[in-house]
């Protein structure tokens, strides 16, 4: 009994553990340990500036995606929700790369610098919004017109079935934009250095145009690892925000 | 007592559909307290003529009174939340666990938590499903029967005045539906709601109807009682609808005790064999029925069966089953003689007490009217 769970236990971490020791011992193998210790406040200021970049964008994504997703679902928005869509779907089939250097090239036009911090927030953010837009939208859609049915017929008002029937029913939905998002973010963010906007990927490309592992490593080792503590983060954020009535059945791994 | 709900010529025509009326001037009243059971084929305009109710679906022309009020001229929030609604197709909300489902209405009437408790607590017994088991699941945990079942539970959380009610034991096995509808209506006998209740079952219509509204293609074919439609029926259309069997329905209407003659040939089990046999040939009886001193049935005796030492009426007696309470439906009087060899049934009060006896012809009888 204590084996077979024991047993269990082992299966279930053991791919997490695999995957730690490993980033762990390329980290310590190509000297990336030492490179971060001699230039510690270079770090922190790194990690702050990447924190601040998936972090902002992020939370302007989702506060505009859920916004504008939930709008569009309202009556009066029929025709205006088709073009914004339409519009959406486009914007995300644009690669991180070619937003960073849309946001480069555009943001003259109206006035603004193309280098530096902003335009990267700028253009992480348009490239996160999209798929939050795009999934909260169709959650809302998606729920049962039942259930809207009966909720309106007993005198909810609409802002009380918007608020506890029909985001809370399209919830699994939308956190999976926001999860499909912060991945992307996750990924793109490295790319932000080379529009001037910070961040680990100042290390990471530093230490490819240096032909320099350790300082590559230096910088591609924390992004990975913010990426899964960003992942994490979400899946707990998820389950507290998901009611279990709605969740769909995880398979059990045991 | 006075009309609580009045339909004045409500017609309703869907947008795109032509000139097909869905509803087609549909009148009627209500007087409080009534169940009116609205019946007809599928696609007849139940559904529509319900939701016009609550104004879920505009009306084309007429007009709606509630207590004296044109709904078009209420607030609609304020106007659906006194007005008990459980949809056809159930809706429950997968976000909320079956307890929270309930408790929405109370919730937005701003009712004490206490309160609310208490009324989940009781409607989950209503309905038939433990509370302690059943309150914290989510719908998708539940069957298709107990989530509708929950439905009508929700619908009758806030104490509306007037309920509306479309299919809502549809989906439930025969057992729990007639549970559900006699809970049903022994609740509706206290509280004393005005209910519209939608069902395509003629016989639940019958069951459950103070009136029936027959819609055939949208319009109001026979408005009137069970009694008088099946006794009644205004045409071709109603009789078919009402089925050939109508006469037997009517069964169902009339309790036993209704029925029943209140002279049985009584005798109390501490006499002596002796008054027994006089009584035998004076009433002219192969049996009598035997009670105790109070009053209360303890069997039966037959001429034909004397045990030769016997000395009371008490050592005479053989137990019987053929008796029924005087609030059992006719039909199950008259299954009940069929069952057994006396030709009569016995009518007991809850106590066991004998009230009666009920005799084929009784039933004739009341059936002639
Ligand atoms: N939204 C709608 N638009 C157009 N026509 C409709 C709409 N809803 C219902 N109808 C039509 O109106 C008529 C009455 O429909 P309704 O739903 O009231 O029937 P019902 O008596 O409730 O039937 P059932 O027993 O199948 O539930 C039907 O012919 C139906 O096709
Ligand atoms: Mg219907």
């Amino acid at each position: 009994m204590i084996l077979r769970i024991l047993f269990q236990l082992v299966k279930r971490l053991a791919p997490i553990f695999l995957t730690i020791f490993f980033i762990v011992w390329l980290y310590t193998y190509y000297g990336a340990w030492d490179y971060t210790i001699k230039n510690l406040s270079e770090f922190f200021r790194l990690i702050l500036e990447h924190f601040i970049l998936v972090i902002i964008s992020m939370f302007c994504a989702v506060i505009v995606g859920v916004t504008l997703g939930t709008i569009m679902t309202r009556k009066s928005m029929e025709k205006a929700s088709s073009v914004i869509m339409a519009v959406v779907n486009v914007w995300q089939s644009v690669p991180s790369l070619g937003v960073l250097a849309l946001a480069y090239g555009f943001l003259p036009f109206i006035g603004l610098s193309g280098i530096g911090m902003v335009p990267a927030l700028i253009a992480l953010f348009f490239h996160a919004v999209a798929p939050i837009v795009r999934n909260t939208y169709a959650g809302i859609e998606s729920v049962s017109k039942d259930v809207i049915e009966a909720a309106t017929g007993m005198g909810m008002t609409k802002k009380q079935i918007l608020f506890q029937i029909e985001l809370p029913n399209a919830m699994p939905v939308i956190a999976g934009g926001i999860r499909t998002s912060t991945a992307i973010i996750v990924g793109t963010a490295p790319l932000a250095f080379l529009i001037g906007g910070g961040g680990l990927g100042f290390w990471i490309f530093t230490g490819i145009a240096l032909v320099d592992m350790g300082i590559m490593m230096a910088g591609a080792v924390p992004v990975a690892l913010i990426a899964m503590l960003f992942d994490y983060c979400l899946g707990v954020f998820e389950k507290f925000l998901v009611s279990r009535g709605v969740r769909t059945d995880e398979i059990e791994l045991a | 007592m006075g009309t609580m709900l009045s339909l004045q010529k409500v017609t309703k025509i869907y947008p795109g559909a032509g000139h097909i009326k869905a509803v087609d001037e549909l009148s009627f009243d209500l007087e409080e307290g009534e169940i009116c059971t609205l019946v007809g084929p599928s696609g007849c305009g139940k559904t529509t003529a319900m939701k016009m109710i609550n104004r879920l679906i505009s009306i084309t022309s007429g007009k709606i009174i509630i207590d004296g009020k044109d709904i078009s001229r209420l607030n609609t929030i304020e106007l659906r939340r006194s007005i008990g609604y459980v949809i056809q197709n159930i809706g429950l909300f997968p976000n909320m666990t079956i307890g929270e489902n309930i408790a929405i209405i109370p919730k937005l009437l701003k009712w004490d938590r206490a309160k609310i408790d208490e009324k989940v607590q009781r409607l989950l017994e209503i309905v038939n499903l433990d509370p302690d088991e059943y309150k914290d699941r989510y719908p998708k945990e539940l069957s298709g029967g107990q989530q509708q079942r929950i439905g009508v539970a929700r619908g009758m959380a806030g104490d509306p005045p007037i309920m509306l009610m479309d299919e809502p034991f549809g989906a439930i096995d025969p057992i729990n539906r007639e549970h559900l509808q006699n809970e049903f209506l022994k609740i509706q006998e206290k509280v004393k709601k005005t209910i519209v209740f939608v069902t395509h079952d003629i016989d639940e219509a019958i069951k459950m109807g103070d009136k029936i509204c027959l819609l055939r293609d949208g319009h109001l074919v026979q408005f009137a009682s069970p009694e008088e439609m099946l006794t009644h029926p205004k045409n071709d259309f109603v009789a078919d609808f009402a089925g050939g069997d109508r006469t037997l329905k009517r069964l169902n209407l009339f309790t036993v005790k209704r029925a029943m003659k209140d002279n049985p040939p009584i005798i109390n089990q501490d006499e002596t064999i002796e008054t027994a046999r006089n009584l035998f040939s004076e009433i002219n009886t192969r049996y009598l029925i035997a009670v105790n001193s109070e009053g209360r049935l303890t069997g039966m005796i037959d001429k034909q069966d004397i045990p030769g030492k016997a000395l009371l009426v008490k050592d005479a007696v053989a137990p019987t089953n053929a008796w029924l309470t005087s609030q059992s439906s006719l039909k199950d009087g008259l299954s009940e003689i069929f069952s057994h060899d006396y030709g009569f049934l016995i009518v007991v009060d809850d106590a066991k007490k004998v009230l009666g006896w009920l005799h084929t012809e009784d039933i004739k009888e009341t059936l002639k009217g």
